[in-house]
C-alpha cells in the first residue's frame, strides 16, 4: 500500500539544506548512510541484530492494532531496514541470502520505508513490551533520517522546518505577530483576573526562559495563559523568546542535523537572554529532544532545564489553587511517559485542581499514542491517523463520562480532537495540564514571591 | 502544482487547495472557493470572517490566534465552524487566501 | 572421522567465543550519541543493573504481555541454563555430584539422570511451544523468517539427541567423559563410536557455528539493549567538560 503522505518538492528539500538524489544515486546514497548510521548509533546496531521475533511487541503496537496492517507490526517494520542491513552488512546475509531474511534494494524498497516509518507515532510503546530492549523507534527514526539524506521528506515536515528557519517556531509566527497576541492575551488576562499579568517577550535578565508550543499562540491559548498565570502568583522572573517560540524539535523525527540546529536556537536564546533555567513547554517529543539530546547537540549548557510540569508539581504548594467540580481524565503523552519521565508530576497537578481525576487504562509507561505522535499531522494522513488513534479512543470510551482529557502535549492536542469526533465522542473538551491550573488558580490569593 | 478555474483565470493552489500566491487573492477567487469547500451562500459574516483574516495577514503575515478572531469578529468557535464547515484554519484561512497553517495545529 | 573429533569441536567452539566477543564489543565500541532512555531509574548504576538484571532473568515484560509466551520462553531459557550446569557438573563428577550430599553412589546416579531426563523434557517440550506458536500463531507466523525457525530446530535437534542418549544403552558416560576432557586439555582421547552421541555432538557443534551469525546473539545484545533503555539521562547544567556528540551523519550539520 502506497502512502498518501505528500512529500516535499525538490526544491523546497534544497531550501531546508538538504539534498535530493536523483533517481539512480538513491540506492547507493542510501546505503552509505546506512553503513554511517550503524558506525554511529550503537542503539540501531543492536536492535537490528538481536530481535528475536518472539512476536510480543506485536500486539501492544496501536499502529498494528488501529491499521490491522501486518506491515505496521513492529518487528515487521523494522524488517523492511533490517533486511537491507542484513544484504549488505552481515556475512550470513551477503552468503546466504534471503534464509536469513537478507534482502536487496529495489523498487519498492523506499516507497516502502515512506509509507511504514511514517505509521510508526515513534512511540516507543513496543521498547516496554520486549525483553530485549528493542525500541523500534530507534529503526524508524533512523529510517526517516535517512530518507531525508535521500531528500525525502514529508512536506508538512519540509513546511516546518522552513519555519523555524525564518521564525523559530513551527507554524512560522514573526515577532509583530507574537507582540501583538501577546498584548491580547494580556488583554483578556486583565480582563478575567483584574490583575496585570504579563507575558513578557526577549526580557533579558530573566532567570527563566520558558519555551511554549507555538501552536499556544494559536489554537491553544489556554495553556500560555495558566503558565502565565502561574508565573504571575509565584512572582517568577521569566520571558519567552521570539527567537525560539517552540518546544518541538520535528528535526528528531525526520533529520538529525534540523534536530541539533533547533536544539541550539534554545541554547542561544537561553544565553543571549541570560536565563539560568530553561523551561520546556507543553510538548512530549520536544521534552525528549530537550532532555536527552540537549547535551549532545548543544552541550556544554550552563543552564538547568526543566519541564513545566515538573516546575508546576513542585510549586503546588505555593499556589492558591481552588478544585475546579469536574471529572478529568489523564491522557499520558508517550514521551513523558517513556522518554521524560513525567508520570506523578501531572497527577499530581491535577489532583490540586479538579476534583475527579480518571485514569485511562492502561496508562502510565503503558500508555496509548495518541495516533498522531512524532507529526503524523498531515491532512492527507486523516484517514490512517483516525486509525491509529483507535486504541486511544477505546480507552476514553471506556473511562465513562467525561468533563475534560487533559493532554500535555500540542501534537495530542492538534490529534486527539479528531478522534474524539470520529470515535463517537464529538463533545469532549480536550486541553492541557496547564490550562487547568490557569482555571483553578485564585489569582487574588497568590502568595507571591519566588 | 494543481490549478482552479476562476472565471477563466487559472489560480495556482498547492495539494490542500490553499491559494499559492496570496497576492493574486481576490473576491471573485473567494466564491470560486466557496464553493469547492462546500458553503453554498456567503453572507455578511462568511465576508466579516475574511475581511478580518485578510486585514490581519497583510498586517503580520500569519493567521490570528483563533480566539482573537473570535473576539474581534463577535463569533465564538462554533459559529465560525457554521460558517466554514472545515473551521477556521482549513476553511476560513483559505477563503481568505492565507497560506495554509501548520505546525501543531 | 578424525576432522569430526579433533578439529571440529575447537573450530567451533572459536567461532563461538570469537564471534560472540567481537560482535558484542562491535555494539559496545560504537557511540549513543543521543541516549533513549525509556525508563529513568533513581539510584545510580548498582539499580540500573538490579533492573537490567530483572528483566533478563525473569522477562517481566513478557509476563505483563503474554502470559503463555512468558511461561514458555522463561521455561525454554531456565532449562536450557540448567542443563549446560548438569552436563558441566554431571560429567565433570560422572554423576556423583549428589555424593556430597549425602547420597549413595547409586542415588546420586540415578538423581543426576532423572533430574537431567526432567530439566531435558521440560527444554524439549518448551522449545516446541513456541515453534508451534510461531507456525501456528498468524500474526506470529507472519513475522518469522527461515532463520527463526532454524534456531528452533537446531535447538530441538540437541534437545532430543541428548534426550534419546538416556535410553541408549550404547551410549557410556565414562567414554564421553574420557574425550572431553581429551579436548580440554588438548590430548586427543578416543572418539565415541555411539550414534547417538555422534548426533548430539554434531548438532551442539552446528549450534556454535550457527550462532554469532543469528539472532541468537541475543545472548549478549539482551544486556547492551535494556542497559539503553535505562541510561541516565544526561544532567543540566552540563559539567564544564561534558561531551559533544558527534551528529549522526559525518558531514555534519547543515544551515
Amino acid at each position: 500500500m502506497k502512502s498518501p503522505m505528500r512529500l516535499a518538492k525538490a526544491e523546497d528539500v534544497r531550501a531546508i539544506g538538504l539534498a535530493p538524489a536523483a533517481e539512480e544515486e538513491r540506492k547507493p546514497r542510501l546505503l552509505a548512510k546506512l553503513k554511517e548510521l550503524r558506525g554511529s548509533m550503537r542503539s540501531l546496531a543492536v536492535m537490528l541484530d538481536t530481535c528475536v521475533k518472539c512476536g510480543n511487541c506485536v500486539r501492544q503496537c496501536h499502529s498494528y492494532l488501529g491499521t490491522g496492517d501486518p506491515l505496521n507490526a513492529p518487528p515487521a517494520r523494522a524488517d523492511l531496514m533490517r533486511k537491507l542491513y542484513r544484504r549488505h552488512f552481515t556475512l550470513a546475509g551477503r552468503l546466504l541470502g534471503r534464509i536469513t531474511g537478507a534482502e536487496d534494494f529495489d523498487a519498492q524498497t523506499l516507497d516502502a520505508w515512506l509509507t511504514y516509518f511514517y505509521q510508526c507515532n515513534e512511540c516507543r510503546r513496543c521498547a516496554v513490551f520486549c525483553p530485549l530492549g528493542v525500541d523500534t523507534a530507534e529503526v524508524t527514526i533512523a529510517g526517516r533520517h535517512l530518507l531525508s539524506e535521500l531528500g525525502m521528506v514529508p512536506r508538512f515536515m519540509q513546511q516546518v522546518a522552513l519555519n523555524l528557519q525564518k521564525t523559530g517556531n513551527n507554524m512560522g509566527i514573526p515577532k509583530p505577530a507574537l507582540l501583538d497576541s501577546v498584548e491580547f492575551l494580556q488583554c483578556e488576562m486583565l480582563e478575567e483576573t483584574g490583575l496585570a499579568v504579563k507575558i513578557p517577550v526577549d526580557q533579558a535578565g530573566s532567570e527563566i526562559l520558558y519555551i511554549p508550543s507555538s501552536a499556544d499562540f494559536f489554537t491553544n491559548v489556554d495553556t500560555i495563559i495558566g503558565v502565565a498565570k502561574m508565573f504571575h502568583a509565584l512572582g517568577a522572573s521569566w520571558t519567552i523568546s521570539s527567537a525560539v517560540l517552540e518546544a518541538a524539535n520535528f528535526g528528531l523525527l525526520f533529520n538529525d542535523s534540523a534536530m541539533r540546529a533547533h536544539n541550539r536556537r534554545m541554547r542561544q536564546a537561553a544565553e543571549e537572554l541570560g536565563a539560568e533555567l530553561v523551561l520546556q513547554g507543553e510538548c512530549g517529543h520536544g521534552w525528549r529532544a530537550a532532555r536527552l539530546c540537549t547535551e549532545a547537540a548543544s552541550g556544554p549548557v550552563r543552564f538547568r532545564l526543566m519541564h513545566v510540569l515538573d516546575y508546576t508539581a513542585r510549586n503546588l504548594g505555593r499556589l492558591a489553587l481552588r478544585r475546579l467540580s469536574m471529572r478529568v481524565a489523564l491522557h499520558d503523552p508517550c514521551n513523558y511517559a517513556r522518554a521524560g519521565d513525567l508520570i506523578d508530576e501531572p497527577r499530581r497537578i491535577l489532583r490540586a485542581c479538579v476534583e475527579e481525576l480518571v485514569e485511562l487504562a492502561p496508562n502510565r509507561e503503558e500508555t496509548f499514542c495518541c495516533g498522531g505522535g512524532s507529526g503524523i499531522l498531515m491532512d492527507e494522513m486523516m484517514e490512517i491517523r483516525l486509525k491509529l488513534g483507535k486504541k486511544k479512543a477505546e480507552q476514553i470510551q471506556a473511562a465513562g463520562r467525561i468533563d475534560y482529557l487533559a493532554a500535555g502535549c500540542s501534537i495530542c492536542k492538534a490529534q486527539l480532537p479528531h478522534v474524539a469526533a470520529h470515535y463517537g465522542m464529538p463533545d469532549l473538551a480536550i486541553g492541557g495540564v496547564m490550562d487547568l491550573v490557569g482555571k483553578a488558580m485564585d489569582m487574588n490569593r497568590s502568595t507571591g514571591g519566588v | 502544482m494543481s490549478y482552479v478555474d476562476v472565471n477563466g483565470k487559472q489560480i495556482e493552489v498547492d495539494e490542500d487547495g490553499f491559494i499559492c500566491d496570496p497576492d493574486l487573492w481576490n473576491e471573485e477567487i473567494v466564491r470560486c472557493f466557496a464553493r469547492l469547500e462546500g458553503v453554498d451562500e456567503l453572507t455578511d459574516d462568511h465576508w466579516k470572517v475574511i475581511h478580518y483574516l485578510r486585514g490581519y495577514y497583510r498586517q503580520f503575515g500569519i493567521a490570528p490566534m483563533i480566539r482573537k478572531l473570535c473576539k474581534e469578529t463577535g463569533f465564538n468557535l462554533q459559529r465560525i465552524y457554521e460558517l466554514f464547515p472545515s473551521g477556521p484554519a482549513k476553511g476560513a484561512c483559505k477563503l481568505a487566501g492565507l497560506p495554509k497553517p501548520t505546525g501543531c495545529v | 572421522m578424525f576432522f569430526f573429533g579433533y578439529i571440529l569441536p575447537y573450530a567451533a567452539a572459536a567461532v563461538f567465543v570469537v564471534g560472540m566477543v567481537r560482535r558484542t564489543w562491535d555494539w559496545l565500541s560504537r557511540p549513543v550519541p543521543l541516549p533513549l532512555t525509556v525508563s529513568s531509574v533513581a539510584g545510580g548504576r548498582r539499580a540500573r543493573a538490579a533492573a537490567v538484571a530483572k528483566e533478563l532473568v525473569l522477562f517481566p515484560s513478557l509476563y505483563r504481555g503474554d502470559r503463555r509466551l512468558w511461561l514458555s520462553a522463561w521455561l525454554m531459557h531456565a532449562s536450557l541454563l540448567v542443563v549446560l550446569v548438569g552436563h558441566t557438573v554431571g560429567i565433570a563428577f560422572a554423576a556423583q555430584q549428589f555424593r556430597y550430599f549425602g547420597a549413595s553412589k547409586e542415588a546420586s546416579v540415578w538423581l543426576s539422570g532423572a533430574m537431567g531426563l526432567l530439566v531435558g523434557l521440560v527444554f524439549t517440550v518448551a522449545l516446541l511451544t513456541v515453534l508451534y506458536r510461531r507456525a501456528a500463531n498468524v500474526e506470529v507466523k507472519r513475522i518469522s523468517g527461515p532463520d527463526d525457525y532454524l534456531a528452533l530446530v537446531l535447538l530441538l535437534c540437541v534437545a532430543a539427541s541428548g534426550l534419546a542418549m538416556r535410553y541408549s544403552a550404547e551410549v557410556d558416560l565414562a567414554e564421553v567423559r574420557t574425550y572431553l576432557a581429551g579436548l580440554l586439555v588438548f590430548r586427543a582421547s578416543p572418539l565415541p563410536r555411539a550414534w547417538l552421541f555422534l548426533v548430539h555432538f554434531a548438532a551442539v557443534n552446528a549450534l556454535l557455528l550457527y550462532f554469532p551469525f543469528s539472532k541468537l546473539v541475543h545472548l549478549t545484545g539482551a544486556f547492551v539493549g535494556r542497559s539503553l533503555l535505562v541510561q541516565p539521562p544526561p544532567v543540566y547544567p552540563t559539567p564544564a567538560d561534558g561531551p559533544t556528540a558527534a551528529p549522526l551523519f559525518s558531514q555534519g550539520d547543515r544551515p
